[in-house]
């Protein structure tokens, strides 16, 4: 890439580069969408809008970044060894955002009324083959369109606090910024090299796994719908901006995903799945792994349909494998987020920095010490997928120690701010195009003290429910994930149903989907149709009573959507494995909670129906 | 693409309810005005091909998946016809549509899309004929009997395990939701003091038709250089946008329902799209989409002919750039070419789709007037699905078998001057029992009754050019400064519901002002407005020659292919209204310089 004359040049000269990902076999090839030409020349652009962009009587643009996307995915999905779905998806494409007044006070991280969409931010398509002339061009046209949203945003903003809107006004808009001539303390990233990783799966080897796989269910009964699916993705991302960012990064996964629904002799709807990703489909399970998996879903859900309903129950609760990544990954993670809500945004925003006032004293169980750390590629032995060179908005990844014995050290801070002091730790993450970059966990390791082995873990649970009284205890191995299992089964009238109790279902975790009654002599007996109900983040401070020395890795892709809204709308498209999301990972222990309590099912009821599958 | 959108409202309560279908309409009559134009009794031009929706029947061609789908319709029935609120109908369609889709932006490839889907629709009826599930509720503001839209997954190829199993898990979501749509019915009509009595649901002719399997052809490579060179002549100057784009589908659907209709239809279709844009200096977005289909892409236009599209909307996009912002009018105008053919399409054609007159909630516009005179003498309207060709353009509404498995038919709509009929889907309402053929759906949708080709004839007309003469005398006679001529629309939306105003607004694209002297002006910001039965009785002349609007329709259905095709008209007055205009304005920059840069 030639030498670009930023505007800031001389304030970058110290930059210092990304912290060292472990390198993934560099089989692949260099983008041929996007070349040194294609940056040079949306950077040409972004100098030339620096310079002279410019409403008489309006601001100018104190800060303009550009992010190039390009996403190359294959997907295959199957039923009943049938092909059902199966497709690429290649296209690129650039977006500015564009900042007007200062880093003290910008149009940034607020909410037009009934304007959602205008924030300074415009995207558009750019071609699937290097074009220096279009990709000036379209940067000139997305420059101008996030700027004139800019400069909305800000007298909106503007308008707000005037009025008496709940801003901070000692926190700064953007932190880590360079002003009154001092080197910035968030360092942008200079980093062109491109990230090579291995090629794609092809879509034909995903289909014929697919269809293997999926065949299993032919034989199996009780199951009404069912599939195996098979993703591999490559994400590779270009960073501008105005004060010196130039930086490249890639990130490339593959998916599986089996999952089969049923329905319980009483007609409850029944669902398991089994999602596992990767960076490459070598990290996958074999195709007898998985036709094995197939057959413990289909196992699963006959036992579910002949398994008792609970949904009275309040006690303590064993969280073991991924029952444990999900209680963390519903109820934990999305709290350790450091960006503040967003000016003008939802009060309900389950996300929004919730543990900003708590940084500083202890906010978890002293048991519990938590990491996030972008730079690690494995973790429990396995490929994580939560890894990045470069967070989304262009900052540096670091290791991020979150918590120790309990104390909040800090919080996921992207470069929105919610203290005068904070700066990004290179946790900016964001679902989709625009939007408010949030403080977000990508792989986050939990560990502590005392920790246990997994049998004594269960032990404890048993000698915990008989000091209570309690004729038995609760273990939870796995949560349901709508993204997999949110089919639409619903009616016209039960959506509506559904919605109209958004604001109580939105709070709960997802339901459990296998959860065991532990009997005091440490028989487990399966039980369906638990849910519990909301946990508050202090059930993180008081509640946690053990954690067993075996650990779970598991990667998925986090959503902004709430639980509800991705039912609502019928969780992944075509029964693919999901591809839209937060990169992420948790690995954890097995957790023991204290005291929850269970609401009644939230999972709806239906008939049973007139007809038996048809004969296979 | 373009698209005509419907806003068809769906809500509420009592209305006047006029009679249906019959003479005795308790809505006065307005007298159509007779025209002072002494006109030819010569037709205008129309010649057209068809073809016939049992053609083309090649039995040995059948897929085994019609077996399949059949099988389970007969499972199925045999237990759900015998349940407490037994079924009474059930019918599968499976959709198969490859989309090839390439799209350029100024000489580079933006889009290559080819992806195959395979939907499947379930429609089950529980109850009987006279009253079902389907029936619309008086008061349905959250629309919770309203139908879902929804696409289920179905695997592709005709394994019988695969296929049984997902039309058995739809079948079961559909007759649960059947029962629930029931009891709310049920309801409902105790509720009510007026109870509509035309049954739900008609009889229709089983049928078996099966189609030889498509096949889709053509030369990507070639395909991606043509719309390259096309975009990079489409995209100039200070254009915000110049796109090239071919989309080409090949379509098999599969249909069949407990009456023992099996149809098996494979077709090709294939558009071009060329679209430019600009901003205006005071921000308006003016934009010029010029749009060719066909059935095939070897029916797609020339490179020498896309040249002349590009330099068309090239120079029809610098004239209204430089264009003035037009003023609110009422007077005499021409709707020239497809701008006409949209018109009746908006303020005519969706006010004749049957299902309108038996909605309380919809304003019933023409369900009085059957038999009654509603335009000129001269004119006559009529829709034809089976219609391939009109004037040697092929037609883009035409289908054999619409989406309820009823045989395509011509049904007239006005003859001479009067209202003589409706389009027609299996629901029925007082004077039409049945359907002809009108049921049209996009997948996941619940089929009503829609436009196919919509033709409008005209038994006596003029010259284009005595047209615009005509167009003068009457600027005169009625003493306005000038007059407007509309040559193209882009689309519109029209109110069909009870609860509001019965009126319609669309969007010429270009628009002229023509003066005394005939002197024409392009105008930009102008939307064409006014109520159905005044615009009908307005029109005063035809021209001789016919122009086809080719495109995709939208409403409550989803989208559809259409056409409508008709001469140039006469209006004695048309009101116009000054059409929206963002607060905004151009780029603040010039475009960046391209002198050092290679395309």
């Amino acid at each position: 890439m030639k030498k670009l004359a930023f505007i800031i040049a001389a304030l970058v000269a110290q930059a210092p580069a990304a912290q060292a990902v472990a390198p993934v076999v560099p089989v692949g090839e260099a983008s041929k969408a996007v070349t040194d030409e294609i940056i040079d020349a949306i950077a040409e652009e972004m100098n030339r809008a620096m310079q002279q962009l410019e409403i008489p009587g309006a601001p100018k643009p104190y800060f303009i970044a550009y992010k190039v996307t390009e996403v190359d995915v294959n997907h295959a999905a199957a039923s009943l060894g049938q092909t059902t779905s199966k497709e690429n998806q290649h296209f690129v494409t650039l977006e500015a955002r564009v900042r007007i007044g200062s880093p003290k006070l910008d149009n940034s991280n607020f909410v037009i009324p009934q304007g959602e969409s205008i924030d300074g931010v415009s995207t558009i398509s750019l071609p699937l083959e290097a074009t220096p002339r279009i990709a000036r061009r379209s940067a000139w046209l997305v420059t101008d369109t996030a700027y004139k949203e800019a400069l909305y945003q800000l007298q909106a903003k503007l308008d707000s606090r005037r009025s008496g809107g709940t801003g901070r006004r000692d926190v700064p808009s953007l932190s880590g910024a360079a002003e009154d001539g001092k080197a910035p303390a968030t360092r942008p990233v200079i980093d062109d090299k491109p990230v090579l990783v291995p090629a794609l799966e092809s879509i034909e080897d995903l289909e014929k796994r697919a269809k293997l796989v999926s065949a299993v269910f032919r034989d199996q009964t009780g199951i009404r719908e069912s599939r195996a699916a098979l993703t591999s993705y490559l994400e590779r991302r270009w960073y501008l901006s105005t004060e010196g960012t130039s930086v490249t990064d890639t990130r490339r996964a593959s998916g599986v995903v089996v999952a089969a629904s049923g329905q319980a002799d009483d007609g409850q709807p029944l669902a398991d799945y089994f999602l596992r990703y990767g960076h490459t489909a070598k990290d996958l399970p074999t195709d007898k792994e998985l036709e094995g998996e197939a057959k413990t879903i289909a196992a699963n859900i006959a036992a579910l349909a002949k398994a008792p309903v609970l949904e009275k129950y309040s006690g303590p609760v064993l969280f073991e494998g991924e029952g444990a990544v999900g209680i963390v990954r519903s109820t934990l993670a999305p709290q350790l987020g450091g960006t503040p809500l967003a000016e003008g945004g939802s009060a309900n925003d389950p996300y929004a920095g919730g543990l900003v006032d708590l940084v500083g004293v202890r906010a978890f169980s002293p048991l519990l010490t938590m990491v996030d750390d972008p730079t690690a590629t494995t973790g429990g032995g396995k490929a994580l997928i939560g890894s990045y060179k470069v967070d989304d908005e262009g900052t540096a990844a670091q290791r991020v120690e979150v918590a120790k014995a309990g104390l909040l050290s800090t919080l996921l801070n992207s470069r929105t701010p919610a203290n005068k002091d904070d700066l990004s730790n290179g946790h900016a993450r964001v679902q989709g195009e625009g939007g408010v970059f949030r403080g977000s966990a990508t792989n986050l390791f939990i560990t502590g003290k005392g920790a246990i082995a997994r049998k004594a873990l269960q032990a404890k649970l048993v000698a915990t429910g008989k000091s209570e009284k309690l004729p038995f205890t609760l273990v939870i191995t796995r949560f349901d994930d709508a993204a997999i299992t949110g089919a639409p089964e619903y009616a016209q009238r039960e959506l509506v149903q559904l919605y109209s109790q958004r604001d109580k279902v939105l709070k709960l975790p997802p339901p459990a989907i296998l959860a065991y009654k532990v009997l005091p002599n440490g028989k487990r007996e399966l039980v369906r149709g638990v849910q519990l109900r909301e946990i508050p983040i202090t059930v993180w401070k008081d509640n946690v009573v053990g954690l067993s020395k075996e650990t779970t890795t598991y990667n998925f892709l986090a959503s902004n959507q709430p639980e509800l809204l991705l039912r609502l709308s019928g969780g992944t498209d075509n029964g693919y494995v999901p591809s839209g999301g937060i990169e992420s990972a948790v690995i954890t222990p097995d957790i023991l909670l204290k005291s929850l309590t269970l609401t009644g099912s939230s999972v709806p009821e239906r008939a049973a129906p007139v007809l038996a599958p048809p004969k296979q | 693409m373009r698209r005509i959108v419907t806003v068809g409202a769906l809500l509420m309560m009592g209305c006047p309810g006029g009679g249906t279908g019959s003479s005795k309409g308790q809505v006065p009559i307005p007298p159509v005005i007779e025209g002072s134009f002494d006109l030819p009794t010569i037709p205008a031009k129309i010649e057209t091909t068809a073809s016939q929706p049992m053609d083309g029947d090649t039995p040995s061609a059948r897929s085994p998946l019609l077996d399949v789908m059949l099988g389970e319709t007969k499972r199925e029935m045999d237990a759900l016809s015998k349940q407490p609120d037994p079924a009474y109908y059930l019918a599968y369609q499976i959709v198969e549509r490859r989309t090839v889709n390439l799209e350029t932006e100024g000489g580079a490839l933006i889009a290559d899309r080819d992806a195959t889907a395979r939907s499947l629709d379930v429609e089950v009826r529980v109850g009987s004929p006279a009253l079902d599930n389907t029936r619309r509720l008086q008061d349905d503001q959250s629309g919770v009997n309203g139908p879902l839209f929804r696409t289920s997954i179905v695997p592709f190829g005709d394994d019988k395990v695969a296929i049984s199993n997902a039309l058995w898990v739809e079948t079961d979501r559909r007759y649960r939701e059947a029962l629930l749509g029931l009891s709310y019915v049920r309801q409902d009509l105790r509720t009510l003091k007026t109870k509509e009595t035309a049954p739900d649901f008609s009889h229709a002719k089983t049928e078996t038709y099966v189609g030889a399997p498509a096949t889709l052809t053509f030369d990507k490579a070639q395909w991606i250089e043509r719309l390259k060179r096309c975009s990079a002549k489409a995209l100039k100057g200070s254009a915000t946008r110049g796109s090239c784009e071919v989309t080409f589908t090949l379509n098999t659907v599969w249909f069949t329902n407990s009456e023992g209709t099996a149809i098996q239809q494979s077709w090709t279709q294939a558009e071009l799209a060329v679209s430019v844009g600009v901003k205006s200096d005071d921000g308006q977005n003016l934009n010029r989409l010029e749009q060719r289909f066909g059935r095939s892409p070897a029916d797609l236009p020339s490179d020498a002919e896309i040249d002349e599209v590009i330099a068309e909307v090239n120079a029809d996009l610098d004239a209204l750039h430089a264009a003035p912002r037009a003023e609110p009018y009422v007077g005499p105008a021409i709707l020239e070419g497809r701008a006409s053919g949209v018109f009746f399409h908006e303020v005519f054609g969706h006010r004749i789709e049957g299902h309108r007159q038996k909605d309380s909630t919809e304003g019933q516009t023409f369900g009085s007037y059957i038999g009654k005179l509603i335009g000129p003498e001269w004119l006559s309207v009529y829709d034809d699905p089976t219609l391939l060709t009109l004037n040697g353009l092929q037609l883009n509404g035409f289908y054999r078998f619409d989406d309820e498995g009823v045989r395509a038919q011509r049904v007239d709509l006005i003859k001479d001057g009067q209202l003589v009929g409706f389009n027609t889907n299996r629901n029925p309402f007082k004077g039409f029992e049945t359907s002809n053929g009108h049921g049209r759906r996009q997948p996941g949708m619940s089929s009503v009754a829609r436009q196919g080709n919509l033709v409008v004839e005209a038994a006596k007309s003029v010259p284009r050019e005595d047209l615009q003469k005509m167009l003068l005398e009457e600027i005169k006679k009625q003493n306005r400064p000038y007059g407007m001529v509309f040559t193209d629309i882009s689309g519109g939306y029209t109110l069909t519901s009870s609860f509001t105003p019965q009126a319609f607004k669309v969007h010429p694209v270009m628009a002229y002002r023509i003066y005394p002297d005939g002197k024409r002006e392009l105008v930009r910001g102008v939307d064409i407005v006014g109520t159905p039965l005044l615009a009908l009785q307005s029109i005063r002349a035809a021209s001789r020659e016919i122009e086809t609007f080719n495109g995709v329709c939208g409403a409550e259905s989803g989208y559809v292919p259409v056409s409508a095709s008709a001469p140039s008209l006469l209006v004695e007055r048309l009101e116009t209204d000054r059409g929206f205009v963002p607060d905004d304005r151009p780029p603040v920059l010039g475009p960046p310089s391209v002198s050092k840069e290679s395309p």
